[in-house]
């Protein structure tokens, strides 16, 4: 019996310590309990908040704007199949059913922007609770809020009205919020960009790459064109202009990334970052834009890697036909722009395909490089200024933004004289200044011209597919051009798992 | 200790001196009787029987030749029992001092002591859904893992080869058990110690017997690890009074045969086949398809080519030397299997030595040791596009060479784009040749135990167990070889390398109380345990190298930091533990058992669960209505009740996770980035299964026929799973303990000595029906969907999902008249049911067609197996089936591609052409390209599910009894095995009806996608000799 007592004491002991023998905490990751306690790991958290851009625009930003224009389409590679979801969006017939669509791109673009708008929430909630100094925290949330408003104005862009989150979710049943009206959205936009330009520093003060006052300024006119607020978006124009902090660089060739080299230039007020390496950073989009199916011989010259591979599948964000007609001639850019390779595994005749020369800088290795992504130019800047200035009736102070931009591409000064002829002219050259960065499609839909145009683009596709990369013998799908919208519908996988629609 | 003194004269020494001692005790009316134990049929002595003077405490074991010698009084009652064997009661008479006995053999003696958890009991007595297999029944089996070795021989549980991988591949699930996203592989504790690791570890000659828990009351010991069943595991231990060594080889030789495979298009048929799809395109008929019949005799058969004829051999030395203090076991094993794909192979190296020391009457201590070594080589054999060599090599083109001009196998073929070859194909031999996949484990399970009784019926033990084990991992495919379809050579030559320590312990602290009260036989234990778990892994990926001859990391250009791991995951478990057994007679049984359970695996606010379970029997034989009965020998009625756990949720599960490697880059420099990636759950719990069971054992004619039924219904609530919230939040997911599914099946199994005599025929026959029905998922959720699978509420778990089919279009009118794909059906093209009555064919989106096409569970599975005895010969014929599962023919999508990008099945030779040639009705017309074909192959529908019901031959053993061999050996078999004989299957999908691509039960979230072809590696049939030989 004295063995039981001495057994049952041990029991004791052992009970005792059987909380700590219960309780442990991951070795190999950090948990939100003992996280966003320190000003490092709010700039982890700041730098985390930046990361899905890199997937938007690296993966899809063109398939859902450039594409979807009339500026580049799809080249039909017929020997695949399942290349649908892209032609889908490119020619205008994206399967829709109660106001919901399947499409993989457009939702992982919403998930994406939800993913940036998650972790500024988390940021947002907890910073203000953390001691540190005032002008880096100032800095931190500055970047926070131009992310969110970045996020949310994408969201805004591409369906209107979305749920607006602007707490982190905790728990399931915070997880799905009811659609915001499309003027509430904007509101929350304008709120959070106007944060960011009265926290941020300018651009020389700003860690290089990093989102700056001069960005958020730049964001927030954007957004106030979009809502023509013509006389808002001129005054944060004129101020970028003033700041002093960015020029045009003379030569329109050097003005885009390479792959390591001429990022973040004085033109630039914000480009998405990509690092060429094994880092897990890089960008891959150039060949994303191959004609194919590309031998390695015939890739190699494009991208000057050291081991090149063949690319199948189809060949996506090709410049349409309509796109080289939109050069005046003698345009410097058009050659910076556009560049053609033949293909010898072509099922057509012509085996001759454009492809986007922009982004076709040399790199070490196959599939990865490290070449930025611009989002906002200085020259958008002086273009975005003419516009302003002209719907106030300033046609003559507009001409002179307008004709500096003209003057780089080695073209004469604008004949446009009228309102009407100059919005035309920026409008015109808005598409060859910024052609393939993703403006043309946000150009036709504030400009309210998506029948007019996208319809005029697809009766002339649909007349002639030899023309728009289609083999002889060859064409359209019958439901192409079918369902032209100004808005994506929202994604179908979502819908299913919130109530709101 | 002298051991080769002992094993000499132990026995006779040990128990003359236990005799001497009895005879003090003893009346001076016993005298000397001796005699011999012989087995019924060969008449063959037995030895190590235990003969015991009934009611007394004399006795004794027979010799090495069957003879025993003990002290007895006229009168007296012998009783003669071994295992395996019906005991016998000989009345000793005046006068008679010899006996010669005769035991009769039995599957399964009631008598028999079955091992149960922390325990063991009479097999009468035991009142729960226990079944035993005892490992010297299993060893003629040519294969090399346990699970193997037990298909088709198990009521109620499904083992599944999912693909033939040496030393791999086994899917175990007792009763129908499975889970959204927890592991379904039962428990496997060996020797007391529930292992972490992989049962495949083990040499299955080291296994004493197998003893399979199915319903909750034999269980619920093991509480949170305990929903899925429990297989205890005992490994050989001496036994007092035999010393013996025994030698067990076999050797032979493994192929695939022809019967079953997949068969796919040769050279002139896929010509044939691209000439007509250019022609009905209307399209000019390259060159290389002009003339189909030049092809004649030029087929390259890609996927024979990466079959061989392979060696297996296994040898295994058990020694046994017992004395009075000291009882050792020790068997070496030494398993070499050559795999029937190139390159692949499985090696075992294994040692295990079990001993007890008896140090005094009270005192037992104890320890097992078993180190293995495990090697094996499998280069990417199973898998999709992009990682199955066997799956791309069966869709390469038949006139592609594998050999060019000068006999060196090719690297790489393409022909021009015209030809529709879109892709690049490897040399998927030289693939398997070149590409290295080697694991290698080094294992080592230990246990010690101490054992104290201080008084009689009062036990007190004490066990320490650890499990170390080291798994290194290395791929490497060079510059001029590569798993993956369309890529050409060469190519990126890439390493991984993955190393994982393991280390658990476990303690466990039990007492153990007996007593009866007149009738009243109770039995007390209550425990507790600790256990711990860590693993340390680091994995290293590097790509680009500058030789292929050094594979080293050093060596590699880049080491891809996204792939890079160093991880360590733990957990630790707290139980107490507590069993009341109590009978009446023998007769009335009750059970009644609790474990608690703390997990540090479970949420800060739900750390601890209660595991309880009763059960009661009625052994109706014993009562006087039946006991006179002369056709019913022996009938139990026994139910149970019980609650059990499943804890595989995964070690951080609960844990909001921050991820700082979410890293970004500013100007070309790379700055951390950190972000919360999962959301927490401090109210996170196992899962919970509420199991009853009724049962009934019935024995007739003097057990010539037993008899076994159970039916089950367990409901599993707290399902863990990945509850999907909408992204707008952030994260896709929070895991939560939601739903519940409910089980139910019948159990039968037959034991039948059909013929006794000089043949001695036995039958084991068992039949199972498991059924489940989703009844509950999370709240607002009554669907999820896996890859070609739905599971939703109100039906069984992991339906197949997609479109039904109908037939083709087989004309412009039916066409017409025929709701359609918009824009892509035409004539000839798939025709599908509008299962929503809108007038078009949709899938996905909130105007669905889809709907279930078919299930991959079985109405039932079932085993026969036949044992004959003859004279001195010995036959075995095991099969299994499974009837009513349907797989789903997931290679299709490119071994049917009717663009002509792959080769293809036979069968596709006949499709749809034309309304005059409108083909077998499997397969539509190629015509309209991807737009049109893109439905048939990418769509999910019905074309891809068929019946996978089968008949297996597992295995057929020959063995004859030599009996001893000069003074040398004292007995010895020689025996021939094949091992899967035959498939009697309606499928045509490749050889192996049992393949399922995901849902393996790891909890690899593929477990809502079971049932998946994806042509693995082919299951080899075996031809073996062997023979077993004791010294």
């Amino acid at each position: 019996m004295k063995k039981i007592s001495i057994y049952i004491a041990l029991l004791g002991i052992i009970m005792s310590s059987c909380e700590d023998f219960l309780t442990i905490a991951p070795e190999t990751s950090l948990s939100s309990a003992t996280f966003y306690k320190t000003e490092t790991d709010f700039q982890q958290a700041v730098n985390a908040a930046y990361a899905p851009l890199r997937t938007i625009t690296n993966d899809r930003s063109w398939l859902l704007t450039e594409m979807r224009s009339d500026n580049t389409i799809y080249a039909r590679n017929i020997n695949f199949g399942a290349t649908e979801q892209q032609e889908d969006l490119s020619d205008h017939s994206l399967p829709d059913a109660q106001g919901i669509t399947t499409n993989v791109h457009v939702l992982n673009q919403y998930r994406q922007d939800y993913l940036i708008i998650a972790r500024t929430n988390q940021i947002l909630t907890l910073i203000d609770d953390v001691e540190f100094n005032q002008a880096a925290k100032d800095n931190l949330k500055g970047q926070t809020l131009f992310l969110r408003g970045y996020a949310y104005y994408e969201l805004a862009r591409y369906f209107g009205s979305v749920p607006l989150h602007l707490e982190p979710v905790t728990t399931r049943e915070e997880a799905a919020l009811p659609l915001a009206p499309e003027s509430e959205v904007y509101a929350q936009i304008i709120s959070d960009i106007q944060a960011a330009i009265n926290l941020l520093p300018i651009r020389s003060q700003q860690g290089v790459g990093r989102a700056s006052k001069g960005s958020a300024q730049m964001l927030l006119a954007d957004v106030f064109i979009t809502q023509k607020r013509w006389a808002e978006a001129e005054t944060l124009l004129k101020a970028i202009v003033n700041s002093g902090e960015y020029e045009l660089i003379p030569n329109y060739e050097d003005v885009f990334s390479e792959s390591v080299g001429n990022k973040n230039t004085k033109e630039s007020l914000f480009e998405i970052q990509y690092l060429e390496g094994p880092q897990g950073l890089q960008s891959s989009f150039l060949y994303s834009f191959m004609p194919r199916p590309i031998s390695l011989q015939e890739l190699q010259p494009i991208t000057g890697t050291s081991n090149p591979q063949p690319l199948d599948g189809e060949g996506n964000n090709i410049p349409t036909p309509d796109m080289i007609a939109a050069y005046e001639d003698g345009d410097l850019r058009k050659d910076a722009s556009i560049a053609y390779v033949e293909i010898s595994g072509s099922d057509r005749a012509d085996k001759v395909y454009p492809y986007i020369k922009k982004y076709a800088k040399h790199h070490a290795l196959h599939g990865n490089h490290g070449i930025n992504w611009p989002i906002y130019r200085y020259a958008e800047v002086l273009l975005f200024l003419a516009e302003a200035l002209n719907e106030q009736g300033k046609t003559t102070e507009a001409a002179g933004h307008l004709n500096t931009i003209r003057s780089r591409a080695g073209l004469a000064n604008t004949t446009a004289s009228s309102q009407a002829d100059m919005r035309e002219a920026i409008f015109k050259e808005r598409r060859v200044e910024l052609a393939f960065e993703n403006k043309r499609w946000f150009d036709i839909t504030r400009a309210d011209r998506v029948q007019e145009i996208i319809g005029a683009f697809g009766a002339r596709a649909l007349a002639n597919p030899l023309d728009y990369y289609y083999p002889a013998g060859a064409t359209f799908r019958s439901i192409a051009f079918t369902n032209i919208t100004k808005f994506y519908l929202l994604p179908a996988a979502e819908a299913e798992l919130t109530p709101h629609f | 200790m002298n051991g080769n003194h002992y094993l000499k004269i132990g026995s006779k020494t040990l128990f003359l001196t236990m005799f001497a001692l009895l005879l003090a005790y003893g009346s001076q009316a016993q005298s000397t009787i001796s005699g011999v134990v012989r087995s019924e049929g060969d008449k063959e002595t037995i030895p190590g029987v235990s003969v015991l003077v009934k009611g007394t405490t004399r006795g004794s074991v027979t010799d090495l030749d069957g003879r025993f010698e003990l002290n007895a009084s006229p009168g007296e009652t012998l009783s003669v029992s071994y295992i395996g064997y019906t005991t016998k009661e000989v009345p000793v008479q005046t006068g008679l001092t010899s006996y010669d006995i005769v035991l009769t053999s039995s599957m399964s003696d009631l008598t028999e002591v079955v091992v149960v958890g922390y325990g063991s009991q009479l097999k009468k007595e035991i009142t729960g859904a226990v079944q035993t297999i005892a490992g010297d029944d299993l060893i003629d089996i040519p294969v090399p893992l346990m699970a193997q070795k037990l298909q088709g021989q198990l009521a109620g549980v499904q083992i599944n080869q999912t693909t033939g991988q040496p030393g791999r591949g086994m899917n175990v699930r007792i009763r129908g058990q499975l889970s959204v996203s927890a592991g379904s592989e039962p428990l496997y504790v060996v020797d007391g110690f529930p292992i972490t690791g992989d049962i495949s570890t083990l040499n299955p000659d080291e296994i004493q017997d197998i003893t399979v828990l199915k319903d909750a009351a034999s269980t619920s010991l093991y509480g949170s690890r305990a929903a899925n069943g429990v297989v205890l595991i005992t490994t050989k231990r001496g036994k007092a009074g035999q010393s013996s060594v025994s030698l067990n080889v076999y050797r032979g030789i493994q192929n695939v045969p022809h019967y079953n495979r997949l068969e796919m298009m040769d050279a002139v048929e896929f010509a044939q086949f691209k000439k007509e799809y250019f022609e009905d395109a209307g399209r000019p008929v390259p060159a290389m398809f002009q003339n189909p019949s030049q092809y004649e005799g030029q087929t390259q058969d890609w996927y024979d080519a990466l079959l061989q004829t392979s060696p297996i051999s296994n040898y295994s030395l058990t020694i046994n030397n017992n004395t009075e203090k000291m009882r050792t076991s020790i068997v070496a094993g030494f398993f070499d299997q050559e795999g029937v794909v190139l390159n692949t192979d499985y090696e075992r190296f294994s040692l295990r030595i079990n001993s007890d020391f008896k140090a005094s009457d009270k005192l037992t201590v104890g320890f097992n040791l078993a180190p293995t070594y495990i090697r094996d080589n499998i280069p990417r054999t199973d898998g999709s596009r992009g990682t199955g060599i066997l799956f791309n090599a069966l869709h390469t083109w038949p006139n592609m060479p594998i050999y060019d001009d000068n006999g060196e196998l090719t690297y790489f073929n393409r022909f021009p784009s015209e030809t529709g070859n879109i892709f690049a194909y490897p040399n998927y031999v030289r693939s398997a040749l070149e590409i290295t996949n080697e694991t290698k484990e080094t294992n080592l399970l230990s246990n010690a135990y101490v054992q104290y009784q201080p008084i009689e019926g009062l036990e007190f033990k004490s066990t320490v167990n650890a499990e170390i084990r080291n798994d290194r991992f290395f791929y490497f495919n060079p510059s001029t070889a590569t798993p993956g379809m369309n890529q050409a050579i060469p190519t990126v030559a890439r390493s991984t390398r993955d190393d994982r320590e393991i280390f658990s312990w476990l303690n466990e602290n039990t007492v153990t109380y007996t007593k009866s009260i007149n009738d009243h036989n109770f039995q007390l234990l209550g425990g507790f345990t600790n256990q711990y778990f860590r693993l340390d892994r680091t994995q290293v990926v590097g790509d680009t190298y500058a030789d292929d001859r050094l594979p080293t990391i050093q060596g590699a250009l880049n080491i891809s930091r996204g792939s890079t791991i160093s991880d360590v995951q733990e957990w630790s478990l707290t139980s107490f533990l507590s069993r009341l057994t109590y009978n009446y007679q023998g007769k009335y049984l009750l059970t009644a058992s609790i474990r608690a359970d703390g997990s540090s695996r479970f949420g800060s606010e739900n750390r601890w669960g209660l595991f309880p379970s009763v059960s009661a029997g009625w052994v109706m034989s014993d009562e006087g209505f039946l006991s006179t009965s002369d056709k019913v020998s022996f009938m139990k009625m026994r139910g149970s009740y019980g609650v059990t756990g499943n804890n595989n949720i995964g070690n951080y599960t609960q844990y909001a996770l921050v991820n700082n490697t979410v890293n970004h880059v500013f100007n070309n420099t790379v700055v951390p980035g950190a972000a919360v990636t999962s959301l927490q759950n401090p109210f996170l719990g196992w899962e919970t299964t509420h199991q009853f069971d009724i049962g009934l054992d019935l024995g007739l004619f003097d057990d010539r026929i037993q008899f076994v039924y159970d039916f089950y219904t367990k409901n599993t609530t707290n399902l863990l799973y990945n509850v999907q919230i909408p992204q707008e939040a952030g994260f896709g997911s929070i895991t939560d303990n939601i739903g519940e599914i409910k089980f139910w099946g019948h159990e039968f199994s037959i034991t039948t000595r059909n013929t006794q005599g000089k043949l001695l025929w036995t039958t084991n026959a068992n039949i199972s029906f498991n059924r489940n029905e989703v009844i509950e998922l999370a709240e607002g959720i009554d669907r999820v969907y896996g890859s070609h699978h739905i599971t939703q509420v109100g039906q069984p778990f992991g339906q197949f999902y997609g479109l039904r089919k109908l037939g083709n279009y087989m004309n412009e009118e039916d066409l017409n008249s025929s709701p359609q794909v918009p824009g892509r059906s035409r004539v000839g093209s798939i025709k599908l049911e509008d299962i929503n009555g809108d007038g078009i064919i949709t899938i996905g989106g909130n105007n669905d067609d889809r709907t279930i096409i078919g299930n991959p569970f079985p109405d039932f599975t079932y085993g026969i197996t036949n044992n004959f005895k003859y004279g001195k010969w010995d036959m075995n014929i095991i099969t299994s089936g499974s009837h009513g599962n349907q797989l789903y023919m997931l290679h299709l999508f490119s071994t049917a591609n009717l663009d002509g990008v792959f080769n293809m099945v036979r069968k596709a030779t006949d499709r749809f052409r034309s309304p005059e040639d409108p083909g077998e009705g499997i397969f539509g017309t190629t015509v309209g390209g991807g737009n049109v074909t893109g439905i048939e192959r990418d769509w999910a529908n019905s074309n891809f599910v068929w019946d996978a019901s089968f008949l297996s031959i597992k295995n057929i053993t020959l063995g004859f009894n030599a009996g001893a061999i000069a003074n040398v050996v004292k007995s010895a078999r020689f025996y021939a095995s094949v091992q899967n004989v035959f498939i009697f299957t309606p499928y045509w999908g490749g050889p192996n009806p049992e393949v399922s691509q995901q849902g393996n039960g790891q909890g690899d979230g593929g477990n809502l996608s079971p049932g998946l072809d994806l042509t693995g590696y082919p299951v080899p049939r075996t031809f073996t000799v062997g023979a077993n030989f004791t010294f």
